[in-house]
Formats: C-alpha cells, sequence, structure tokens
C-alpha cells in the first residue's frame, strides 16, 4: 500500500478493469520517458496500481514507438500483459506520423480522447487524421517545449492528464521531479512550466461521427509473406527495397534547401549524407559548358533531417529551412529506379 | 502469483517502487550484495547490468561489474570468481546464453552457487530480439535449478530467495532466475521491495564458501580431469543435489513468506479446484491467460490454468496431484523442439503424467508466441476452448500445432525495387599504378565523378539522423570497383539495413552472429575460390569480399578475426568504431577511452566513466602481420576512398583491416550535423590517427603536428555530451591519464612512420 494515500477511483474502465493510454511517437521525442512519468505519479502519487511498456526494439532515433499505460484501481491486478489496442487517451507526439502509421487506429468515438500536437484547430486535425469523431484536443507541444526550455513530452503529459479527468498533477509534478531532479535540477522549472501549460492549453472539442470519416477499428496487421510464401530461411530477394519505406517521419521541423545557383557538384554532400538522398545525373555544366555529374536536388522522401550536407557546404548551396514553409512535395526530385548506367 | 502483503508489524519494512524487471533485478542484486557481476551486454537483459552500473554511480552499491569479451568470457569470469569463494551473478538473454552454453555444466558440475538471471528472448536464427522461450528451454538439462518469475514483483522475490536455494549446503548448485524479454522484462509494475537491504542480507546469511582458489594455506584441485568409472558417480552426486532442492525450494518459499508476505508455490494453480480442462504456460503469458480463464469460468466452463513457478528441478508429483482430474489439458510452449511433436513443457508433462496409473488427462502440445509475437487474452480463450473440447470428447484431434502463425497471401509477389548492379556499372572509375619507388598510386580519387558509382546500399535504411555507418560504408565503397559481397556482424548496421520482409542491400549480404563473422568470411570466399576450382564458377569470375564490424563485434568477436588473419583469407575486415554497443544502447565497448561516461561506465560521484584505456584494434591487426592495416575517418574522405582502393588490391593477398571511426550522435550526445568536426578534433588531438600499414611498414598520412592543427584531447572531448564531464576539476587526474596515453600511442606511432623495421 502507499503510505498515506487514499486509494482513487477510476471514472471509467475497460471490460478489464483498465484506464487505458496509448502514445504514439518517434524515438528521440521522449514518449518513453512520459509513459515512466504517468505510470509513476498514478502509482507511487496517487496509490492505483499499473503497468507502463513502450513498443519499441532497438535503440534508435527517428523510428516509430508506441508507450502505453494501463490503469486500474489498487485491488485489483495486473495480468494482461498485450499492446493497448482501444485506449481511452490517444495522444499523438508528432503529426508526420499519421503518413506512415496508423496512429488512430483503436479510436473510439464517445471512448476515445485524440490529442494530437499540433497548429491546427481540433477540427483540422480531425480532418487531418481522418477521424471518425469524438473528443478531440490539441495542443502546440513544439512551440510550448521551445518556450519553457522543455521537451515534447512534458507537454503532451499535461494534457494527458487533463484529458484522463483524474490523474492529478500534483502527483505529476513529483513524478517529473523524480525523473530530472537529481541529473537534471536546472531544467526543472522548464519541465514544470511545459507540463502546466499542456495541462492548461489543450483545447478539446467534441466532434461528432458524422460519417464523414470511416471507424478506424484496431486491426492486428498480419504480415502477406507467410509460412506457405515466404522464402524458406528467411531470404529477401527483392534487394534494396527499402526504398519504399518513408522517412520523413524521422524528420522533426528543419529541412536542407538545394540553392542549385550556388552549387558547384562537388561531391561533399553526398559524402556527408547518411540516407542517400542526392539525386545525380550525367549532364553538362552551365556555367563551364564541361560535362560531368551534376547535382539535381534531394529526394526528401529518405531525408531525415540530420543537417549534415547544410553543415558541410561551403558554398552555400544547402541551407537550413523550416519544412513548414516549403512544399516538400513539390521540390522533392525522385531517384531513378533503373541502375545507373556508367558515367 | 505473489499475493499483496499484509501489514503485519512484526515483518521488516517495505516500500513501494516502480520498476521494470530488469531494475527491480538490480535492485535485488543490490540488496543481495553479490561481491561480482560477471556479465556481458545483449538485449533484452542489458537493463540490469546497465541499472547496476547507474547505482554504482552514485554510490549506493559497491558490487565490481566486470564486463565480459562476450557472454562465454563472462561466464567465465563468474566461474572464477565463484571457485574464489564469494557471490556471483550474471545476467543474460538468447544467444548470450547460447554462447556461455558450454560454461553452464562446469559451473554445476563443480557445484559452485551463484545467480544467473535470464531475460528470455528467441534464439537466433534469423534474428529476433523479442522474447519466447527458445533460450531458457534449452538450458534446461545444464544441472541449474531453474525458477520462473512471471511478473516484475516475482522477479524481485525469486532473486531474493535464488542464491539462498543455490548455496544451501547439501544442494550446492547454481540457480538461474528466468522472465520474459520485454513483457516482463520492461514493463513497469508496482513493486514492493524491501526498505534496508539488510533485511535481504541477513534472510541469506553470510556466503560460506564449501572451498575456495584463493586459500593457500588449504590448496585444493578444483575441476580435475575425471573418466569413467568416476564422471558417473559425480553426476549422480549431482543429479541426487538437483532433486534434493525441490525441498529445499518449497522451505524457502516458506520462509520469503514469513518474511514478505508473499507467498509462493512450486505450482501457481488458478482455478483448478474442480477444473476438467486446463492450460499449462508459463511465465508472463499465463497471467494473461487467467483473464481467459474468469471469460469461460463465466460461460460455466470448468476450466483452470496451471503456471510452473520451477521448471527445474521439474514439479513431477504437483503436476500429476494438479491433473488428477483434468481430462483435457492443452499445454502451450513458446518455443519447439523440433521434430518432438511438441515444446519442452509438453514433453515433460507427458513424461511426468506416464508414470500415473490410468491417468486420464489428454495432453495437446501448442506453439504460439515464437519471436514475441504478442499474446491475447483471445488466444488464452482458444486454447481453453481445445482444452474443453478434448475434455468433452476425450480425443485430441490435433496433438501438435502452430497457434498464431499465418499462410500469408499466397498470390502476393514482392515488388521488385532493383536491377542487379551489372559489374561495368561500378567499374573502371578507381585504380592503382605503380609508382617510381615502387609503391602503389591511387587514381580516379574525384568526389564528383564518384557519385556516379551506383551505391551498393539503398536509401530507406532506418538509422539514427546524422549516422556515420552509411557515410563511412558509401565512402569506403566509393572506392570499391566490380561485385561485392558484404557480410555483416550484428550490430547497428545490421539492425537498420535489414528488417523482414526489407533490405537495404542491392548486393549480396549476410549476417551472421558476432562471434562469428570473420569464420563465416572465411568459408564464403574459401568456397568460392575452391567451386571456382572445380569449375562451377567460371574461372575469371571476381568478387570482392567485405566483411562490416562494429567496435562491439570486435570484442566478441576479434577471435574468429584473427583466426582470418592466420588463415590468411582473402577479404576486407572493416571495422566500424562508434566507440560502444550502440545497438543495445551504448554499454561500453573495449575501444571506449578512458573516462568516458556510456550506460555501463556511468559518471557519477563514486565512478569518474570508463576505467580502463581503449583498445587499439589497429595495432593488434598490426601484430598479425596481414598484408594492409589502415585506419581512416569520413571528416577527410579521399584519404578514405584511396585506402579503400589500396584495400581492394591488398585483399589479393591476403585479409585486410580497416577501422572507421563512426559518428554516433544517439550515444555521444551530440547535434546530429557535427559528425565532420568532432571526428576531424578525434583526429587533431592524435586520439585517433589516421595511418596505414602495407606490409608491416607503417605511413602516418596526416600529420596534425606538421599541420600546425594539433589540439590536446580536451578540444574533442569538450565537444560530446558522453565526455564534457571530464573537464571538471574533479576528473583531472582521469584526463591527465587519458591525454598521456594518447601522447604515447602517438609518439610510438612516430616512430613506427620513421622506422620501416618498426
Amino acid at each position: 500500500m502507499a503510505k498515506g494515500k487514499t486509494a482513487v477511483r477510476l471514472p471509467v474502465k475497460n471490460e478489464l478493469g483498465f484506464f487505458e493510454i496509448r502514445m504514439e511517437s518517434i524515438g528521440g521525442l521522449g514518449a518513453n520517458v512520459a509513459g515512466k512519468i504517468l505510470t509513476e505519479a498514478a502509482i507511487l502519487g496517487m496509490g492505483l496500481n499499473g503497468a507502463g511498456f513502450a513498443s519499441y526494439g532497438s535503440e534508435k532515433k527517428g523510428t516509430p514507438v508506441k508507450a502505453f499505460i494501463r490503469l486500474c484501481e489498487t485491488d485489483q491486478l495486473v495480468r494482461v500483459n498485450s499492446p493497448i489496442e482501444e485506449p481511452h487517451v490517444l495522444a499523438i507526439f508528432h503529426e508526420a506520423l499519421a503518413k506512415s502509421v496508423p496512429v488512430t487506429s483503436g479510436a473510439v468515438p464517445g471512448k476515445t480522447t485524440v490529442i494530437l500536437n499540433t497548429r491546427k484547430s481540433p477540427r483540422e486535425a480531425r480532418d487531418f487524421l481522418k477521424l471518425e469523431g469524438g473528443k478531440i484536443g490539441v495542443v502546440d507541444a513544439m512551440e510550448i517545449a521551445l518556450a519553457t526550455r522543455s521537451r515534447v513530452n512534458m507537454v503532451m503529459v499535461g494534457a494527458v492528464a487533463r484529458a484522463s479527468g483524474f490523474l492529478d498533477m500534483k502527483a505529476l509534478e513529483a513524478a517529473v521531479e523524480e525523473a530530472f531532479g537529481k541529473k537534471y535540477a536546472a531544467l526543472m522549472k522548464g519541465n514544470l512550466d511545459a507540463l502546466r501549460r499542456g495541462h492548461d492549453e489543450v483545447r478539446f472539442e467534441e466532434i461528432k461521427a458524422d460519417g464523414k470519416y470511416a471507424p478506424t477499428p484496431f486491426r492486428r496487421e498480419e504480415p502477406k509473406l507467410g509460412y506457405a510464401n515466404a522464402p524458406i530461411g528467411g531470404a529477401i530477394y527483392s534487394v534494396g527495397n527499402m526504398r519504399f519505406k518513408d522517412l520523413s517521419t524521422s524528420r522533426t521541423g528543419v529541412i536542407p534547401l538545394f540553392v542549385v545557383d550556388k552549387c558547384t557538384h562537388c561531391g561533399e554532400c553526398d559524402l556527408s549524407c547518411p540516407d542517400y538522398c542526392f539525386v545525380w545525373e550525367k549532364g553538362t555544366d552551365p556555367k563551364t559548358k564541361k560535362e560531368g555529374m551534376m547535382l539535381l536536388g534531394i529526394d526528401y522522401q529518405f531525408c531525415k533531417g540530420c543537417m549534415r550536407c547544410v553543415e558541410v557546404c561551403k558554398f552555400g548551396a544547402l541551407v537550413a529551412a523550416k519544412e513548414a514553409d516549403h512544399d516538400v512535395e513539390k521540390i522533392t526530385v525522385r531517384q531513378s529506379i533503373t541502375t545507373k548506367a556508367k558515367a | 502469483m505473489a499475493k499483496a502483503a499484509k501489514k503485519a508489524d512484526a515483518r521488516p519494512a517495505q516500500t513501494i517502487v516502480v520498476q521494470t524487471g530488469n531494475e527491480v533485478a538490480a535492485t535485488a542484486a543490490k540488496h543481495v550484495d553479490y561481491h561480482i557481476m560477471g556479465y556481458y551486454p545483449i538485449t533484452p537483459s542489458t537493463e540490469i547490468a546497465e541499472t547496476l552500473d547507474a547505482m554504482k554511480a552514485e554510490g549506493e552499491h559497491d558490487i565490481r561489474m566486470i564486463p565480459g569479451d562476450g557472454e562465454h568470457g563472462a561466464a567465465g569470469i563468474c566461474f572464477g570468481a565463484t571457485s574464489a569463494g564469494g557471490r556471483v551473478f550474471n545476467a543474460t538473454s538468447a544467444n548470450g546464453l547460447l554462447f556461455a552454453f558450454e560454461q553452464l555444466p562446469v559451473q554445476s558440475g563443480t557445484r559452485f552457487p551463484m545467480v544467473f538471471n535470464i531475460v528470455t528472448r528467441s534464439v537466433s536464427g534469423p534474428l529476433d530480439i523479442r522474447g519466447d522461450h527458445s533460450d531458457i528451454m534449452l538450458a534446461m538439462n545444464t544441472g541449474w535449478i531453474i525458477l520462473m518469475a512471471s511478473d516484475a514483483q516475482a522477479v524481485y522475490d525469486m532473486n531474493v530467495m535464488a542464491p539462498k536455494i543455490g548455496e544451501e549446503m547439501s544442494i550446492r548448485l547454481p540457480v538461474m532466475v528466468a522472465f520474459d524479454g520485454f513483457f516482463t522484462s520492461h514493463q513497469k509494475r508496482r513493486i514492493e521491495v524491501f526498505e534496508d537491504p539488510k533485511t535481504v542480507q541477513n534472510f541469506l546469511g553470510p556466503f560460506v564458501p564449501t572451498v575456495t582458489s584463493v586459500d593457500p594455506r588449504r590448496p585444493v584441485t578444483i575441476g580435475p580431469y575425471m573418466n569413467d568409472p568416476d564422471l558417473i558417480n559425480n553426476k549422480k552426486q549431482q543429479a541426487d543435489a538437483m532433486v534434493r532442492s525441490h525441498a529445499v525450494i518449497k522451505k524457502v518459499f516458506a520462509e520469503f513468506e514469513a518474511l514478505s508476505g508473499r507467498r509462493y508455490e512450486i505450482l501457481d494453480l488458478y482455478r483448478m479446484e474442480d477444473a476438467e480442462a486446463a492450460l499449462f504456460i508459463v511465465n508472463s503469458a499465463a497471467e494473461t491467460a487467467k483473464e481467459a480463464v474468469d471469460a469461460l469460468r463465466k460461460e460455466g466452463k470448468k476450466v483452470g490454468l496451471i503456471r510452473p513457478t520451477v521448471i527445474r528441478p521439474f514439479p513431477v508429483e504437483e503436476i500429476r496431484e494438479a491433473l488428477s482430474k483434468v481430462k483435457g489439458l492443452v499445454v502451450a510452449d513458446r518455443q519447439d523442439n523440433y521434430g518432438a511433436y511438441g515444446g519442452a513443457m509438453t514433453i515433460e508433462i507427458k513424461a511426468a503424467i506416464q508414470g500415473v496409473k490410468g491417468n486420464r488427462t489428454m495432453v495437446a502440445s501448442r506453439i504460439y508466441g515464437i519471436g514475441g509475437k504478442e499474446f491475447f487474452v483471445e488466444d488464452g480463450v482458444t486454447m481453453l476452448r481445445e482444452a474443453v473440447e478434448i475434455a468433452k470428447t476425450g480425443e485430441v484431434k490435433v496433438p501438435y500445432d502452430y497457434l498464431g502463425a499465418n499462410a500469408g497471401e499466397t498470390a502476393f509477389v514482392p515488388a521488385m525495387a532493383y536491377a542487379p548492379i551489372p559489374e561495368a556499372a561500378v567499374s573502371g572509375f578507381t585504380r592503382v599504378e605503380t609508382g617510381a619507388d615502387g609503391k602503389m598510386v591511387v587514381r580516379g580519387v574525384n568526389y564528383r565523378a564518384l557519385t556516379a558509382r551506383e551505391k551498393r546500399i539503398a536509401p530507406g535504411h532506418g538509422a539514427c539522423p546524422g549516422c556515420g555507418i552509411f557515410t563511412n560504408l558509401d565512402t569506403f565503397l566509393k572506392g570499391i570497383e566490380g561485385f561485392v559481397t558484404v557480410l555483416f556482424h550484428t550490430g547497428c548496421g545490421m539492425v537498420v539495413t535489414t528488417g523482414f520482409p526489407y533490405t537495404a542491400h542491392k548486393v549480396t549480404y549476410v549476417h551472421n552472429l558476432f562471434q562469428n563473422g570473420a569464420a563465416t568470411m572465411s568459408g564464403i570466399t574459401e568456397m568460392f575460390e575452391e567451386r571456382k576450382k572445380r569449375g562451377e564458377i567460371p574461372k575469371d569470375e571476381k568478387i570482392t569480399f567485405i566483411m562490416v564490424t562494429g567496435d562491439g563485434g570486435h570484442d566478441i568477436g576479434i577471435g574468429p578475426s584473427l583466426g582470418a588473419a592466420a588463415r590468411g583469407n582473402r577479404f576486407i575486415l572493416i571495422e566500424y568504431d562508434n566507440q560502444g554497443y550502440q545497438n543495445t544502447g551504448s554499454q561500453l565497448s573495449f575501444t571506449v577511452p578512458l573516462g568516458h561516461s556510456t550506460s555501463t561506465s556511468n559518471f557519477g560521484p563514486f565512478q569518474h566513466g570508463k576505467s580502463t584505456h581503449h583498445k587499439d584494434t589497429a595495432q593488434i591487426f598490426n601484430a598479425a602481420h596481414i598484408p594492409y592495416v589502415f585506419t581512416a575517418s569520413e571528416s577527410i574522405p579521399r584519404d578514405l576512398i584511396r585506402k579503400a582502393v589500396k584495400a581492394q588490391k591488398y585483399a589479393e593477398e591476403g585479409l585486410v583491416f580497416g577501422k572507421l571511426i563512426s559518428y554516433c550522435p544517439l550515444a555521444w550526445r551530440t547535434e546530429d550535423q557535427l559528425a565532420w568536426p568532432i571526428l576531424q578534433a578525434a583526429v587533431d588531438c592524435c586520439f585517433f590517427p589516421l595511418y596505414e600499414i602495407e606490409r608491416g611498414i607503417t605511413t602516418i598520412n596526416y600529420d596534425p603536428e606538421e599541420k600546425g592543427k594539433r589540439v590536446p584531447v580536451g578540444e574533442w572531448l569538450k565537444t560530446m555530451g558522453k565526455t564534457r564531464h571530464m573537464l571538471r576539476t574533479e576528473c583531472k587526474p582521469v584526463l591527465d591519464a587519458f591525454q598521456a596515453e594518447v601522447d604515447r600511442r602517438w609518439a610510438r606511432l612516430k616512430e613506427m612512420h620513421k622506422n620501416p623495421l618498426l
């Protein structure tokens, strides 16, 4: 028993007795830490029982992760270990995720409150996510994080607490202090400000399931290659097929811009790019009239926004820009699928 | 299942913590106050050592933490340490357990107790890091007692009890505590732990060795050569001890209940009183499946669940008793004993009930959750319904089957992404000429022209933003002509370029575990030559073989690499040195320099980062007298490409070794875009000198002193979050020692550069 805490009763529960939270994020935004803080606050600060866990495996920045929090009343045991499919609160940390991950899967109008980190209004967020309906919350977590010198996760924790209707801010503040107090005392005020602002500034709107968008029930995806048709031994014959992946969700707001007029086609950017985004073609340099490899531009499908090319370019031909200010689809130069001819 | 503690004033105080299974295993180890932990990081068990190291940096305990050179080495450290008479702890998973396997019967057969946490995970290959039981079930017959912890509370409790069981004088056997990777190891739960570690230490009492290897006044021979007729008697002693341990476990469970208020039974029986149909299932999935039992009970079905807390010794009597009224039993195994028509538990249970006269229990085996495939309440319901059907009909229609495997969409054909790269398309860019002095001269290193050489790795891989592995590999491959076959050790580079059904490799790629990459590449190159000799492959076919390892892979796997050097196998071995085991969360590798902070060499008031100097792999390979050894940094790409061109040439003679310093913004705690300036600082401070050794003759290719660019190591260290603490006043001795070591190695290298005989 937690000392001196009167057990809290949950306002709503699912059929197994849990209030459930799912957070959709990418590695590096701190969803895992957010989950830890929420779990600790609920258990240590509020006397609830529960579990907190995440979906990720390897330690990669920029790849999609999910964090789960499952809470129940003190006298109940936590026995289920499976991931959360139909949460009461669904917090989406990173707008761009919606492009490549079915983030709204299992969002049920009337049960799920969806929170999106965005500058959009709740109605715009609904259209952006193609949500069937229900309670939608929006918060500009990136802006608040910058202003408070904290991180997106703190803002989102505050917003989740508000959406839950029962998670106690005092308990959350204590959990934040426990998590960062010793090592990062200097950042404490910013973290607590971000938490509070997330709680206070999230704006909700109840939107009717009016048939504009289809329901998004949770689907347990099964692979198309199974035991009847997968090559034995796990071999992959479609070589290089990772090129079908879209890595743009790894970016967090900045992109390199190619300024063709300043480019000398020296090739250093190509050497500095871990994601092989630069597209080259044999051609004639309009300035020198000489034949040679010409840099055509950037294939943003693969750009994770590391900005190494901007750091390396001596000629100002690659500059940092806010992604929101550009239509990336328009400025992207697609890599050709066919094998390059010999130069 | 652990029951919540009752408030009883007579019992020692307990406190509630919110920790994962791994964290609470570390908490238990801290409370036990082991003398030594010998370990080697492997997902998902790594966090145990990390947590203990972080606690140590804060002065919370004084357990000596010893990183092994691999799990085999870690197990050896543990064996040696137990023989020297103290309490010893270890943790591993999956292939780590298998790599240590040889040592397991050594530990049990020589009768030295210790505690080994097995955070269960799927055994490779293909490599899968998620949780199943294919590791622990292979360890069933190694002579260790095996306790099963189904949730995080049990992880703590079992870890408190385990030393007491194994150390009992009538037993003296090592003990494993097994719990589910990710499901239990990475799930934060509400756990009760003793407030005062002394409570645990008093419960266990002091460790009393039977023999020790460090008492010269009482000399002893440990581990003699023993053939027939003696070994059988030794094994009889061991087997008897295992049988006796059953009673000891029950006794310790009872003592622990008195201490903690939490009760454990050999079998956790859930709603079995009148059950006619039951499910036998171990660890975390059993807890989930209890919800399934409740669901079917609501329908009026007489179903129950059996979960063992001990699988060695196997609870034969308890199982017979529990099954006496059960007509239909489904045994769920999270692994398969291929060809045995059931998993390990199925076979053990069938053997156990075989001894019951008039046995009425019919058994079906279901393999589930392989490779960490999620287990849902509905899966439990499916298996229980099968058990009900068996009980009703008295017939097992499908004795052995996989639950959750899918046939796939038979019409589905994966889209092709690239046509194979023609040899001509990647040839004719770079070449080697012989200069007037007889030395190799490299031609064609033109960055712009080389953008036309098709990349052998496709975009779309999942590395972190700014990762140095892929700039290193592509820059190196810009200097390689023609066909290439690559082999990657386990590591970041491997994990992010393949994830079924995707691959980023456009050329042929092979993975093997990092104990053994170079040996595997030796086999490939030898077979290629042999098949050419036999006319099965055209005699003029040329392939350049390139093996890629991290610096971590060259801790655990350097043996086979030196083997390839000794055999003169003709391939290029590239080590991308990102200074740590970054794929598993940046634990220390032996290449990590003094004072650097990693997740197993934390900086804190009681520990100032890594305590030893960095391993110099390039010089190790120099001592192997192979044709070509080089170091390179992508911050000077021309030098790197030039060395690739030479490497391809020298690999026609024998093994080539190249070490590339590799930027890792995640673990180094730096901004993504700063690769070149930070790498260049490592070069300019002479920590990472750029040089090559051609047939024994050393040449420094870039001398920062000559160029007037040399800086103190502090100029490099201040650029990284993992090293900034080294510039603090309290770290001055560490900084000075590191600078002195860098100076000494650089001075030595300069002498080698001057003198062709060195």
